[in-house]
């Protein structure tokens, strides 16, 4: 990390000249006036911006989609493909499946398109009340063992993308990247406005194995 | 009770036109809303996501026979609370740590036409060097080395003249 703000905010101006995202951490707090100047200044460079159509054509889809009684959130809506047909075939096909276990807690599930449960270990291989790194194809979680159930979220921060790790001491999921933290149900710990993190599907079949709804 | 508090309340509906044209009739305003994120976000992927979240959260509040403006007010006020969300939770912050720099991120009213005049009145109440740092920088979209060339600097003292210069222009004010 560049200690010097200069050098910092030559990064964000950089990256914003060069049409990427705002990639921001915790410490940039400090400079947050000459970001957001920095991102005006970058945001009108060029004539006011119109939408690219196939995003166009995405955000028409979902606003269909909207109206026609089907309710799809951001993440629902970005993870079926906003129009990919084979993304909402699947999706409505693990809807099904998750029916009989969902193991829901703080922020929104993932549900990959093309999902597929990946076995990731042993109920009994899980400490109770501990945090369990897993990892599902794409998909990295951890799990949370309460007696026979298992939950699970994953383990990328909600804020920065950064791996979080499990804090025995504390009891709590931590990120390295900035002062952020989350229970074990994906709920922040501190008062700063981070959304919860993701859960993942997890399910116990009848013969003690834990799986896990990742990716190929 | 203004425009932006209604949009916070999930009670109120509005009213929009049936069907498909309803979906066209958006997407119009959408691009009006597009425009305005992305003018403060500066990149296409995060004003990409951020319009959507507005759609996401606005339209289902939307019903049929709404007047155009009824419904631009109430996508700009979700914009408005969108883009505070995404700079408060971007930099760690409460969105009341933010407020201050909401005037200048966030306007009263929809401006989507703003664009490089708004810039050019930013850049106005500059100093020189403040000005020519930030013009080459962002509106010729020369490199760190570029601009110290031209402005017979190094590097370091140009990237130090850049931090001071957006930094000052966080403080103009200009009247929406």
């Amino acid at each position: 990390m560049s200690r010097k703000p200069e050098d910092r905010l030559d990064k964000i101006v950089s990256d914003l000249l060069r049409g990427r995202r705002l990639k921001l951490r915790g410490g940039d707090a400090e400079e947050k006036a000459a970001i957001t100047a920095a991102a005006r200044l970058a945001g009108a460079r060029q004539a006011p911006q119109r939408m690219h159509p196939a995003f166009r054509n995405r955000l028409a889809g979902a606003l269909e989609q909207t109206r026609s009684g089907g309710w799809m959130t951001r993440r629902g809506a970005l993870v079926a493909g906003l129009g990919l047909a084979a993304g909402a075939a699947g999706g409505a096909f693990l809807s099904r499946e998750m029916e009989t276990q969902p193991r829901r807690a703080g922020g929104e599930p993932i549900d990959p398109a093309n999902g597929r449960w990946v076995d990731v270990a042993a109920l009994t291989d899980l400490p109770e009340g501990q945090g369990h790194q897993v990892v599902a194809g794409s998909i990295g979680a951890f799990l949370f063992r309460r007696g026979d159930s298992v939950s699970a979220v994953s383990s990328i921060c909600s804020h920065l993308p950064c791996e979080l790790w499990w804090s025995h001491r504390d009891g709590h999921l931590a990120c390295p990247c900035h002062p952020a933290a989350f229970t074990p149900d994906g709920r922040p710990t501190n008062a700063y406005a981070l959304p919860a993190l993701n859960t993942v599907r997890v399910r116990v079949t009848a013969a003690g194995r834990v799986e896990v709804l990742g990716t190929e | 009770m203004t425009t932006e508090e209604q949009a916070g309340q999930s009670g109120d509906i509005l009213e929009l036109p049936a069907a498909s044209r309803a979906t066209d009739i958006a997407l119009d305003e959408l691009e009006l809303v597009y425009a305005f994120i992305y003018a403060r976000v500066g990149n296409r992927a995060d004003a990409e996501d951020l319009t959507q979240q507005v759609a996401m959260k606005a339209i289902p509040r939307l019903r049929q026979t709404a007047p155009a403006s009824a419904i631009r007010g109430y996508l700009f006020a979700t914009a408005r609370s969108v883009l505070g969300a995404f700079w408060s939770t971007r930099l760690g912050l409460s969105e009341a740590e933010l407020h201050e720099d909401l005037a200048l991120v966030i306007p009263a009213g929809p401006s989507p036409e703003a664009g490089i005049e708004t810039v050019q009145q930013i850049l106005t109440q500059l100093s020189d060097n403040y000005r020519r740092v930030l013009e080459l920088r962002f509106l010729h979209g020369y490199s760190l080395k570029e601009v110290a060339a031209e402005m017979h600097s190094t590097v370091g003292a140009i990237k130090v003249m850049q931090l001071r210069a957006l930094r000052a222009a966080a403080k103009v004010r200009i009247p929406e």
